[in-house]
C-alpha cells in the first residue's frame, strides 16, 4: 500500500529537525501518514506609526500564538544577520548566538538614494526574490517605462541573494530562473515580449508555488497595471498559497490600477495577507519610493520560526504576533496572519535550475526525509 | 461541436505572441479570414529543386519574426508566406489598420535606420561610450551617467522607438554595459534574404498601393491586403500549381479568388498538365461538367472552380479531396457526384462558403468521411427511412429541409437520405439530422449486424438527441451496450431531469454523471467483463428512476456504485481507498506496473485532498450510522466524530464581502452549494434529534455524496500539472449540473463550459453543464498553466487541450512489452522504407502512393522531390510523422506482403514478430494502444489511429477536428519507452508528462502548425533520452 504524506508544511523551510527520530503514525482507514510538525517561518516587519522600522528586538519580545495556543520560538533572525539557534534549532551546524542585547531603536526611513541603497544591500543577503511582470495589453502604453523602473530595481538589490525574473499575460514565462547573476537578469528584463490577455493570478499562483521551494526569506514582487481577465484561479487561493508557505507578495502598480476598486482592493488585501505591500505610483516613471520601501522592507524583516505545537485543526490556522516589553506596544507589527495545512509542495527544481520548465508533478511525492515526522 | 463560453473573443489566437498580441488582434480576426494548412508550408522539406528569387527584409531574422508574430523557428522560405497571412489576418480590424501592424510597419523603417549604421560587415559598431549618441537616440533612449561610470544605466527617451528596440531583442543590456565599461558594442544586424513566390516585381507590379520611391515586396504586403491574401494562399499550392494560376491569368486577375483559393484551394494538385481530381481520372468527366472547364486545363480549372456560387464548389471540391480514395470512389460516382452538389449548393446559396474566419466545409468532410456503405454500393442507414422521415421532419431540422422532405414527390431511397444530409451540411448544428446520423452510424459501426440498434431505439435516440447526444459517445464506444441499455439511460436520465426541486436536481444529474463517469473508466480498463457490460450498465443506471429524495438519491446513488463496484471487483462495498485502486487501473503483475499504478492512485487521492472532499467511508458510515440510530441503536459516540469530519471543509479565506462580490462579480455563481455544505452540522441532531429527523438528516448527505464521486472523475482524468485542481478547493463543489448559475443556459447534458475566467471577484472558474468529455474540459481549464519555454510563445488553446487528452484518457496496462516494441519496429520501418525509396523507383513509387493518403498536395510534391535523392531524405526523415511512418509500414506490409521484410532489419524484424505473434503485431491492436480519441471525426472516444491527412480548424467545429488529426504522439511516445527500456505500464506516468513538456516547447505561429509539435515532440524526446528532463516519477518508473 502507497504511503501518502502528508505535511504541515509552512513556508516552503522543511527543515531538517535535531529533535526526535522520526515515527510516522498510520492512519489506517486511509493509510496514510499524518505529519503534524515541521517549522513555520514567520517574516515579520515592525514599523513604528512613521513607518519607520524598529530594529534591535529580541526573541523575547516577540509573543506567537497559533489559533490561541503560545507557541516557541525555535529560530530567530533579524535582517540579514545570522540566525540564532533556540533550542530545538531548525539548522543545527549554526552557532547558537544570541541575539544582540540593543534596545530597540529606529531607524530613520531610508529614501531611495545611493546611501539607503548601499545600507539595505548587505541585509539581502538569503532573499530570493522573484520578479513578476505584466507584459499585457493593458501595459502595453507604459510598457518600456515599467521595463525602466524593473531595471533600476534590479540594479538597486543588486547585492541581494538571488532574483528571478518573470513575465505574464495569459501564460507564465519564466524568462530568467533565480540567479545571482544581475545581467541575466537584465537581459530577461529587456527581452520581455509584449503579450495579449492577462493572467495575473494564474501566474502569480504558478510562481509562488515556484518560491515556496526554497528556504529563507522569499517575496514576489509583481509590477501590474491591474486588471485581470483571463485566471482561472482566483485571488484567495494564490494568497492562501502564499501564506501557507510563507511567501510575501509585495504589488508595484499604479494610480491608474487604484482608480480601479477591485484591483486595489485585491493588491491591497492580497499583499497585506502575505506580509506584504501594495504601492501605487503616480506612473512608471515614480516607483523609487516603491523600491526603496521593498528593499527596506526585506531588510528589516525579523524571521522566526517555531514547531506548531499539538493542534487538532486541520483547516486555517490563525498566527497572531504581539511584541512583549517596555514601550513595544506601540508598534505595529507586519506579518502573514495564518496559514493552511498544505500537503508539500513536490521538489521541483525549475527555480534554480534555469530549467524554464515546470518540472514538477502535482500529485504527492513521498517525503524526502527532511522533515520531521510525529504520530 | 463544442463552444465555449470560456472567451467569446478568442476565436482565433496568435500562438507567437510579439507584438501581434497588442489590443484587439482577437477581434480583427473576427472580420478577417482564416488560413488553414499552415502545415505545407510548414513542413519543413528540402527546398523546391527550382531557384527562388530572392526578396530583402530589413534587420535580421530573429528581430523580424519577432515583431511579425512569427515563430522563431520558421525557415527562411516560410517567412513572406507567414508574414502574408499574420497581415491579413492581424493587421486590419473595422476598415482601419491594428497596432500589430502599425508596428511592424514601424519596425522596418526602425529596420531601415539602423541598417543606415552597419558597417562594411553589416555590424553596428560604437567604438566607445562617446560615439554612442546617435545609436542611442535611434534605439529610442538616453543614457543616463557618465561613460564608464558603472552606475550609469539608459532610460527610456522616445517610448516608440523604446518599445520597437526591445520588442524586436535588440541587445540593450550589452550596449548598457559596453557603456558602462567604456568599451565598444558591436552587433550584427545584417539584411535577411527571404524567397519569395514568383518575382519580387510581380507582386509590386500586382499591388494597387501607390507608394512613393521604390518598394519591395516586402512593403507590398505590408500593405496590400489582398496581395496579402493571394500570397497565402498560392504559397500551400503545389509549385505546378502555382505556376498554372501565375500563367493562367496573372497575379492581380487571380485576387478576386483568393479567398476560395485560401479556404479550400490547399488539395488541387496538378500534375504534368492536369488537375488531379478527387475519384481519379475516371472522374475527370463529372468534375469537367460540375466545374465547366477540363481537368486537363488547369489554371481554367481553378478559376472556375474558385469562382463558382460563392465558394461551395471549391469547398465540396475539397472536403472529397480530404477522404480516402475508397470513399472518393463511392462520391464521384454518376450521377451521385453532380446530384450531391446540386442539392449543396442550394442549400447553401443563401450565403457564401468564404464566409467568416474558417472554412464552412467540415460537417460535409465530417460526413463523407464517416458514410458507410452497404456491400451493394447503397447508403448503410440506422433504422429505415421512415424513421429518417420523421428526423428531417423534426423542429430541429432546418425549415429548407423539412420543405425539401415535405415536398419531395418521392422520398424513398438511401440516395436521397444521403442528398438531404449533404443539404444539411451547410447548416451549423450541435444537434440536426446529420449529427443525428452520424452518432448513430457511429453506434451502429462496432455492432455485428443482428445487434444493431432497433427501430425503435433509433427513434428514441434520434427524439432525444438534442438533449443527450453527447452521451450517446458511451455507446459507440462500448458496443456491447444493447437496446435495453440505452433505453434504460434515457429513463433514467429523463428521470433525473425532470426533477422539479433544483438542488436535488443538480445533485442527481451530479451522481448519475458521476457514476456512468466511473463505469467508463471501469470498462475503457477492461474491469467490467464484457458479458457484463449491460447488466452493470442497467443496474447502474435504473436506480435514478424514480427518486424524489435527498434520501432516495442517496441510497440510489450508493446502489449504482455498489452494483458496478460488484461487478468489477466482486465487492459492492469497496472503502474509498479500494476504489480509487480499482479506477486507478487493473491489478499490475510486474514491478513496475504496481509502481506506475499506485503513483496514478496516490495523485487520485491527492486531488480529492486538494479539493477537501468528505470520504465516501465516512459519507456511508454516517448515512448507515443515522438510521442505525434512527431504529434505536446507541451509536451516537461513534457518530459524533464522523459528523465533525463534515464540517472540515472550510471555504477559502475571504478577500471580498460579500458585498463587494455582488457588486464585481454579478453574474457569477455565489458558491452556494459549498456554503451550503460549510452549514451542514449534523451533531445537533445526532445529539436530540427524533428517529424522523435522524431520518431525514442522511439526505443532508447526498450533495456531499455527489461531490465526491464527481471528485472521482476529476482526480482520473487529472491533467499533467493541473494547478485549478490542486488549488481551488470549491472547483469540484462547483461544478453547476442543474447550469443554475447563468440565466438562460439549458445544455445540462451538453460538455461543461468553463465559465468565470478573467472574473477576479467570482470565486475561480468553475465548469457549468455535465460530465460528458470531462477529459477535454479539465484539460481547456489547465492547459493555460503550462509556462511556453519560448520566449513570446502562448499555449496553442487549439491543440494543446487535445494533445493533453490524448495523453490522459488512454491507458497502457494491458499493453504488453510486444505490442510496446512493434509500434517501435512499424515506425522503423517506414523509416527503412524511405530510404529504400531514394535508391529505388518502383518503392519510391509505392510509398509515395501510400503516403499521398496522408499528404496534402504541397507536401507530397516536397517528400516526393526529396526522396529522388539519398541525402534529402536524410533531411527529409525528421519531418516525417510518426503516424505517417507507421502507416506507411503497415500499409506496406499489407499491399506488398511478399516485399514487407526487404525494407531492412526493422521490416524482418516486425516480420518474425508478426509470425509469432499476429494479434499483438497488427495494425489494427497498435492502432487501439497508442491512438487517440476522435469524439468530434468518428463520434467516439474509442483510441485509434485513423490515417487522416492534417485538418484545419472548421467554422463550427471548434478546435476538434484540429486536435483529433494528429495522431503521433502517442506512437513516439511508446517507441520513445521502448527504446530506453521502460514497461509499457510507465506510459501512464511518462505520456503525461512528457505531453505537457512537449506543449511548452511548441513554437508555432498559428493554429495549423503541425509542424511545430513534431519540432516540439522529438526535442522533447531528445532531451528525455538525454536525461535533460526531471521527471518525478523517473524514481517510480525505472527502467526494465
Amino acid at each position: 500500500m502507497k504511503f501518502v504524506l502528508f505535511v504541515a508544511f509552512c513556508s516552503g523551510l522543511v527543515v531538517a529537525a535535531s529533535g526526535g527520530p522520526a515515527t510516522p503514525a498510520q492512519d489506517k482507514s486511509s493509510s496514510r501518514i499524518f505529519v503534524n510538525v515541521v517549522l513555520v517561518q514567520l517574516n515579520v516587519a515592525v514599523t513604528d506609526r512613521h513607518g519607520n522600522y524598529i530594529t534591535g528586538l529580541r526573541p523575547e519580545n516577540f509573543d506567537i500564538t497559533e489559533d490561541k495556543i503560545s507557541e516557541k520560538i525555535a529560530t530567530f533572525e533579524e535582517g540579514g544577520a545570522p540566525g540564532s539557534g533556540m533550542g530545538n534549532a531548525a539548522e543545527p551546524d549554526r552557532s547558537s548566538v544570541s541575539p544582540e542585547a540593543a534596545s530597540p531603536a529606529e531607524n530613520a526611513k531610508d529614501e531611495a538614494g545611493a546611501n539607503a541603497a548601499g545600507a539595505s544591500v548587505s541585509r539581502l543577503a538569503g532573499a530570493s526574490v522573484f520578479i513578476l511582470f505584466d507584459s499585457s495589453d493593458y501595459m502595453y502604453r507604459g510598457f518600456v517605462f515599467a521595463q525602466d523602473a524593473i531595471a533600476g530595481f534590479v540594479r538597486s538589490i543588486e547585492q541581494a541573494d538571488r532574483i528571478a525574473y518573470y513575465s505574464y499575460s495569459r501564460n507564465l514565462s519564466r524568462a530568467t530562473a533565480l540567479t545571482t547573476d544581475r545581467t541575466l537578469v537584465m537581459q530577461g528584463v529587456r527581452s520581455t515580449v509584449a503579450g495579449d490577455e492577462a493572467a495575473l493570478y494564474n501566474c502569480l499562483l504558478l510562481t509562488v508555488r515556484d518560491a515556496a521551494q526554497l528556504r529563507g526569506r522569499k517575496a514576489v514582487v509583481v509590477f501590474s497595471n491591474g486588471p485581470d481577465n483571463a485566471s482561472s484561479v482566483p485571488p484567495e487561493d494564490v494568497e492562501e498559497l502564499a501564506q501557507s508557505t510563507g511567501t510575501i507578495i509585495y504589488i508595484i502598480s499604479t494610480r491608474q490600477a487604484q482608480d480601479d476598486p477591485l484591483s486595489s482592493a485585491v493588491f491591497e488585501r492580497m499583499s497585506k495577507g502575505t506580509g506584504g505591500k501594495a504601492y501605487f505610483a503616480k506612473d512608471w516613471r515614480d516607483e523609487n519610493l516603491a523600491f526603496a520601501s521593498i528593499r527596506e522592507d526585506l531588510a528589516h524583516l525579523y524571521t522566526i520560526s517555531y514547531y506548531p505545537k499539538p493542534n487538532p485543526n486541520r483547516g486555517w490556522r490563525t498566527i497572531s504576533v504581539k511584541l512583549v516589553g517596555k514601550d513595544l506596544g506601540k508598534y505595529h507589527v507586519r506579518t502573514r496572519d495564518g496559514y493552511r495545512l498544505q500537503e508539500q509542495i513536490p521538489t521541483a527544481s525549475q527555480a534554480t535550475s534555469g530549467q524554464a520548465s515546470e518540472t514538477d508533478f502535482s500529485g504527492k511525492q513521498p517525503s524526502t526525509g527532511s522533515s520531521q515526522e510525529h504520530p | 461541436m463544442k463552444h465555449s463560453l470560456r472567451s467569446s473573443t478568442l476565436v482565433l489566437v496568435s500562438l507567437f505572441c510579439a507584438s501581434a498580441c497588442i489590443p484587439a488582434s482577437a477581434e480583427a480576426a473576427e472580420g478577417a479570414q482564416g488560413f488553414p494548412e499552415q502545415a505545407d508550408i510548414q513542413a519543413g522539406h528540402p527546398a523546391p529543386s527550382a531557384p527562388r528569387a530572392m526578396a530583402t527584409i530589413p534587420g535580421p531574422l530573429r528581430s523580424f519574426l519577432r515583431m511579425a508574430g512569427i515563430s522563431q523557428e520558421a525557415r527562411p522560405e516560410e517567412v513572406l508566406p507567414l508574414l502574408a497571412r499574420n497581415v491579413s489576418l492581424l493587421g486590419y480590424q473595422a476598415g482601419g489598420e491594428t497596432e500589430y501592424l502599425i508596428l511592424l510597419r514601424r519596425y522596418v523603417e526602425f529596420a531601415r535606420e539602423l541598417r543606415a549604421q552597419v558597417d562594411a560587415q553589416d555590424t553596428i559598431h560604437v567604438d566607445s561610450c562617446d560615439d554612442a549618441g546617435k545609436l542611442i537616440i535611434v534605439l529610442g533612449y538616453q543614457f543616463k551617467g557618465n561613460c564608464g561610470d558603472k552606475d550609469a544605466y539608459l532610460v527610456t527617451a522616445n517610448a516608440e522607438r523604446a518599445f520597437l528596440t526591445v520588442d524586436s531583442a535588440f541587445p540593450l543590456t550589452r550596449l548598457e554595459e559596453a557603456l558602462q565599461n567604456h568599451t565598444p558594442f558591436s552587433y550584427s544586424f545584417p539584411a535577411t534574404e527571404a524567397p519569395v513566390l514568383f518575382r519580387e516585381q510581380d507582386w509590386v507590379g500586382a499591388s494597387s498601393w501607390r507608394h512613393k520611391g521604390a518598394a519591395t515586396v516586402v512593403d507590398v504586403l505590408l500593405h496590400d491586403v489582398d496581395l496579402d491574401r493571394l500570397y497565402w494562399a498560392l504559397s500551400k499550392e503545389d509549385d505546378e500549381t502555382q505556376m498554372a494560376l501565375h500563367r493562367s491569368r496573372g497575379l492581380r486577375s487571380l485576387i478576386p479568388i483568393a479567398t476560395a483559393l485560401e479556404f479550400y484551394g490547399s488539395q488541387i494538385s496538378v500534375r504534368s498538365g492536369r488537375v488531379l481530381v478527387p475519384g481519379g481520372p475516371r472522374a475527370d468527366a463529372a468534375w469537367e461538367q460540375l466545374v465547366g472547364a477540363s481537368p486537363h486545363s488547369p489554371g481554367e480549372f481553378v478559376e472556375h472552380l474558385c469562382e463558382r456560387d460563392h465558394g461551395w464548389l471549391a469547398a465540396y471540391f475539397d472536403a472529397i479531396s480530404r477522404v480516402n480514395r475508397e470513399q472518393q470512389r463511392h462520391l464521384t460516382e454518376v450521377p451521385r457526384l453532380r446530384l450531391m452538389y446540386d442539392i449543396y449548393r442550394r442549400a447553401g446559396s443563401s450565403s457564401s462558403a468564404m464566409r467568416g474566419v474558417f472554412p464552412r466545409n467540415g460537417d460535409l468532410l465530417v460526413l463523407f468521411d464517416g458514410l458507410r456503405w452497404q456491400p451493394d454500393g447503397t447508403l448503410y442507414i440506422p433504422g429505415n427511412l421512415e424513421i429518417w422521415k420523421e428526423i428531417f421532419n423534426q423542429d430541429s431540422s432546418p425549415k429548407l429541409i423539412r420543405d425539401w422532405v415535405k415536398n419531395a414527390r418521392r422520398w424513398d431511397s438511401p440516395e436521397q437520405l444521403l442528398m438531404t444530409l449533404v443539404a444539411c451540411s451547410t447548416f451549423q448544428s450541435d444537434e440536426g439530422p446529420l449529427q443525428i446520423y452520424m452518432t448513430l452510424s457511429a453506434v451502429d459501426r462496432g455492432r455485428q449486424t443482428q445487434n444493431r440498434l432497433a427501430d425503435g431505439t433509433v427513434r428514441l435516440m434520434a427524439a432525444k438527441f438534442s438533449r443527450y447526444h453527447s452521451w450517446y459517445l458511451a455507446f459507440t464506444e462500448f458496443s456491447a451496450l444493447n437496446d435495453t441499455s440505452v433505453t434504460q439511460f434515457l429513463k433514467a436520465a429523463d428521470a433525473v431531469t425532470d426533477i422539479s426541486a433544483p438542488a436535488l436536481r443538480s445533485n442527481a444529474l451530479g451522481a448519475l454523471q458521476a457514476n456512468i463517469g466511473l463505469w467508463e473508466i471501469l470498462a475503457r480498463q477492461q474491469e467490467i467483463p464484457d458479458a457484463a457490460m449491460n447488466t452493470s450498465w442497467q443496474s447502474m443506471v435504473s436506480p435514478f428512476i424514480g427518486v424524489s429524495t435527498s434520501v432516495q438519491l442517496f441510497d440510489a446513488t450508493r446502489s449504482s456504485l455498489g452494483s458496478m463496484l460488484n461487478v468489477a471487483s466482486g465487492d459492492a462495498n469497496l472503502s474509498q481507498d479500494q476504489i480509487i485502486d480499482l479506477l486507478a487501473g487493473p491489478a499490475q503483475q510486474s514491478d513496475a506496473g504496481r509502481r506506475a499504478h499506485e503513483e496514478i492512485a496516490d495523485r487520485m487521492r491527492g486531488v480529492l485532498d486538494d479539493q477537501r472532499l468528505v470520504s465516501l467511508d465516512t459519507l456511508f458510515a454516517l448515512y448507515d450510522g443515522l438510521d442505525q440510530m434512527a431504529h434505536g441503536s446507541a451509536v451516537k459516540d461513534q457518530l459524533i466524530p464522523l459528523a465533525g469530519s463534515l464540517r472540515e471543509f472550510e471555504m477559502p479565506r475571504a478577500i471580498f464581502t460579500a458585498g463587494e462580490k455582488a457588486a464585481w462579480a454579478p453574474q457569477i455563481y455565489t458558491s452556494r452549494h459549498a456554503e451550503l455544505q460549510v452549514r451542514t452540522d449534523l451533531t445537533r441532531v445526532i445529539q436530540s434529534g427524533s428517529a424522523a429527523q435522524l431520518e431525514a438528516a442522511r439526505g443532508q448527505l447526498t450533495p456531499f455524496l455527489r461531490d465526491t464521486l464527481v471528485g472521482l472523475n476529476y482526480a482520473y482524468y487529472e491533467p499533467p500539472g493541473a494547478q485549478i485542481l490542486r488549488n481551488n478547493p470549491l472547483f469540484v463543489r462547483s461544478h453547476d449540473f442543474g447550469a443554475t448559475s447563468i440565466s438562460g443556459y439549458s445544455e445540462i447534458w451538453d460538455p461543461p463550459s468553463l465559465v468565470g475566467i478573467g472574473v477576479t471577484a467570482g470565486g475561480g472558474a468553475y465548469l457549468i453543464g455535465s460530465l460528458a468529455n470531462l477529459p477535454y474540459a479539465l484539460a481547456s481549464a489547465e492547459d493555460e498553466f503550462i509556462a511556453p519555454e519560448n520566449a513570446g510563445a502562448l499555449v496553442w488553446q487549439g491543440a494543446a487541450p487535445a494533445l493533453l487528452v490524448d495523453a490522459v484518457q488512454p491507458r497502457w496496462w494491458s499493453t504488453t512489452p510486444t505490442e510496446l516494441h512493434a509500434a517501435t519496429l512499424y515506425q522503423r520501418m517506414g523509416e527503412e522504407l524511405l530510404v529504400a525509396a531514394s535508391g529505388n523507383a518502383e518503392v519510391r513509387g509505392r510509398v509515395t502512393d501510400i503516403l499521398a493518403d496522408l499528404m496534402n498536395p504541397r507536401r507530397m510534391e516536397m517528400t516526393d522531390r526529396a526522396l529522388a535523392d539519398a541525402a534529402d531524405t536524410v533531411a527529409l526523415m525528421p519531418r516525417i510523422t510518426p503516424a505517417e511512418k507507421f502507416y506507411l509500414a503497415a500499409q506496406y506490409r499489407r499491399l506488398y506482403p511478399a516485399d514487407a521484410a526487404a525494407s531492412g532489419a526493422a521490416g524482418r524484424e516486425l516480420d518474425a514478430l508478426a509470425r509469432s505473434n499476429p494479434a499483438e503485431v497488427s495494425a489494427e491492436r497498435l492502432s487501439r494502444d497508442f491512438g487517440v480519441p476522435h469524439p468530434t471525426l468518428e463520434q467516439t472516444n474509442a483510441c485509434a489511429i485513423l490515417n487522416v491527412k492534417p485538418l484545419p480548424a472548421f467554422a463550427g467545429e471548434d478546435y476538434g477536428l484540429v486536435g483529433e488529426s494528429w495522431e503521433s504522439s502517442n506512437l513516439y511516445w511508446a517507441r520513445l519507452a521502448d527504446e530506453m527500456g521502460y514497461a509499457p505500464a510507465s506510459l501512464n506516468l511518462l505520456v503525461p508528462e512528457l505531453s505537457r513538456l512537449m506543449i511548452a516547447k511548441i513554437f508555432a505561429t498559428d493554429l495549423d502548425d503541425w509542424p511545430a509539435i513534431l519540432r516540439a515532440m522529438e526535442l522533447t524526446g531528445d532531451e528525455f533520452r538525454q536525461g535533460g528532463i526531471p521527471i518525478a516519477a523517473m524514481t517510480t518508473i525505472s527502467q526494465r
